[in-house]
């Protein structure tokens, strides 16, 4: 009992802190701070578990956003399935692409990812424009219907799902770091050679975590659908292909909830510059090479030993087991 | 097809290529000498366009302004490279990524706040057109094929008969004995960046009239360049240049057939390559040591 609470109690102070946060910030922003975090955090474990940077994060956004908006649109009515949809076609296409692309080395890995982002681009806005209505994008809010127990089609509903899901995403993603697989997945990262030498195949370590990271990618892309009742070619814009390395650079590379602090920090950020300056690239570019500079740690990596120091300096063992199941 | 659109998609394919070819010489040898990848190098372009725009306009002359820019964009390099890109040298290769993209999307913060986000047109400095097998041919696009070939033959001189080039290619090899060879290779590497930090702003001033500039322009050409730069392979000058033309003519013969296309050859092309060969045409299996 008390093991599994050790376990669970950072996560669920974690997510309470968030489900505390409903009382005094407005719901569109906790909105997309939740899915920006599950957004983000494929990319953190490509980055902060496997060592493989990805700029085409988009890509496969906009695969799990446009399979939910062809459901709603043109086939059916009940979110749930078209979000079940979106997180199957982000299996789909990373299993399509995903041997391909493991393969690679680190830097090329990025570029091709990049390249698919922009492909992805085109495909729906042009080469696809038939289906997808092109830079009109598909608008299918009113076609969602309200289900029971939770509506999706209402924004303070929507939430409880997004936290829930979110909840569940970061419990998987905690119990992956406890795993064989998730030391395995480090391993690759650090010394291919070793692990090799164990008897691991890199190739398929690198491959399931490249699932792993782009499904949770596509289900971000099939909430962000069903949330906004709108999808357009924007949402695998190369110019956004930025966002959500810059969110895990901002929250700290490779920590569990580092996602969510830079989350946090960087719609946060986003919405009062935009309202003061209206230049916000200028400034989440700087801010980027600041804290490339100054260490990569991140708000969350600095934060986190702070803290830990804090609350735990009677309590060693908690935090022996603590840092174990980070 | 008939010979003439075919003609005028050929030479169109070619000048594509020379400006692809003259940005992707920068990533190229930026990789092979620091081992970095440097993606402000479409920063620089956009500098390039728009320093060229900013000068045509106030002096009349183009011309003038691809020399600006080739210059503000050569300062602009040395500016980065001495404030970011020297402490970054002995990191791994992502990180110089992931900072070099925030140099671009910060300077591209920059271009907005002095241009604004309007596109703006720049004119053609030369009108004329001229008949090759019976189509007509804008001089212009030949001439920017003739400097992409001008710098390719500069470059192969400089690389292969100056002492500093033939230091920049054993450092390729090994940056370490260069260094205890007694040459001074933090001057190497600045003289590199800067090289490429013009070439890619000249590459913006020579596509300026054939597009218009705006600033999101360095992100559009990005994944094109990338695409030359893989298919290449990276560090390999020759590669750079057979996948530039290769790229430009698949992007211009590919919007003959069927325009989508222009788009998602490459891409297929790029695949093909890694699938048989996962470093590029020309591309050798250097690591960072």
């Amino acid at each position: 009992m008390l093991k599994a609470w050790r376990w669970w109690w950072g996560i669920l102070l974690a997510f309470s802190l968030l489900a505390v946060s409903r009382a005094f910030l407005p719901l569109p922003f906790l909105n997309e701070v939740v899915i920006f975090s599950i957004y983000t955090i494929g990319c953190n474990f490509l980055l902060g578990r496997v060592g493989f940077i990805s700029f085409g994060q988009p890509a496969y956004l906009a695969v799990g956003a446009y399979a939910t908006a062809f459901y709603l649109f043109y086939f059916g009515t009940n979110p749930y399935i078209g979000i079940l949809l979106g997180l199957m076609a982000g299996v789909v296409a990373s299993l399509i692409v995903g041997p391909l692309f493991v393969r690679l080395r680190s830097d090329y890995f990025a570029l091709v990812n990049l390249a698919l982002a922009v492909i992805v681009f085109y495909l729906m806005q042009k080469v696809l424009a038939g289906i997808t209505h092109g830079d009109n994008g598909l608008w299918f809010l009113t076609n969602i219907a309200s289900t029971p127990v939770l509506d999706l089609s209402r924004p303070n509903h929507f939430f409880i799902f997004a936290f829930l899901v979110a909840l569940a995403v970061w419990a998987f993603y905690k119990y992956l770091d406890d795993t064989i697989y998730g030391a395995a997945c480090l391993a690759t990262k650090i010394n291919e050679d070793k692990l090799k030498f164990l008897g691991y195949s890199n190739y398929n370590v690198r491959l399931l975590a490249f699932v792993i990271a782009n499904t949770t990618t596509a289900l971000a892309g099939a909430m962000y659908a069903v949330y906004l009742g709108f999808v357009s070619p924007e949402v695998s814009s190369p110019s956004r292909a930025a966002d959500p390395v810059v969110v895990t650079i901002l929250g700290g590379v490779g920590t569990l909830y580092g996602p969510i602090v830079g989350a946090f920090a960087y719609t946060g950020m986003k919405d009062v510059i935009a309202k003061y300056i209206g230049n916000w690239e200028l400034f989440i570019g700087f801010l980027l090479v600041f804290i490339m500079l100054a260490g990569e740690k991140g708000i969350w990596g600095t934060l986190q030993p702070r803290l830990e120091k804090l609350f735990f300096r009677n309590k060693a063992a908690t935090a022996e087991g603590e840092k174990t199941s980070r | 097809m008939d010979t003439q659109l075919l003609t005028s998609g050929i030479i169109f394919g070619l000048s594509i290529g020379s400006i692809f070819f003259l940005m992707a010489i920068g990533l190229s040898l930026c990789f092979g000498l620091m081992r970095i990848i440097s993606l402000d190098q479409m920063l620089y372009y956009s500098i390039g366009g728009y320093i060229t725009y900013s000068l045509s306009l106030a002096t009349g002359s183009v011309w003038l302004g691809v020399l600006g820019g080739l210059v503000v964009s050569g300062i602009a390099a040395f500016a980065v490279e001495r404030l970011v890109f020297r402490r970054i040298y002995e990191r791994e290769l992502t990180f110089s990524m992931i900072t070099s993209f925030g140099i671009l999307i910060g300077g591209i913060g920059v271009i907005k706040f002095f241009w604004g986000v309007v596109p703006r047109p720049v004119p053609v400095p030369i009108e004329t057109q001229i008949g090759i097998l019976g189509t007509d041919v804008p001089v212009y696009r030949l001439v920017v094929v003739g400097v992409a070939i001008l710098v390719y033959v500069g470059i192969w001189l400089f690389l292969n008969r100056t002492i500093t080039g033939k230091a920049i290619r054993a450092g390729i090899e090994d940056v370490e004995h260069v260094e205890g060879l007694g040459i001074n290779v933090s001057r190497l590497f600045t003289i590199t960046f800067i090289i490429a930090g013009s070439l890619s702003g000249l590459a913006g001033g020579l596509h300026a009239p054939l597009i218009m500039v705006d600033p999101t322009m360095g992100l559009e050409v990005l994944a094109f360049v990338f695409m030359v730069v893989i298919i290449g392979g990276l560090g390999s000058i020759k590669g750079t240049l057979v996948s530039a033309f290769i790229v430009g003519q698949v992007v211009s013969i590919g919007s003959l057939i069927y325009a989508p296309l222009a788009q998602m050859a490459p891409f297929a092309i790029m695949l093909l390559i890694l699938l048989i060969k996962p470093t590029g045409l020309y591309g050798s299996t250097l690591v960072k040591k």
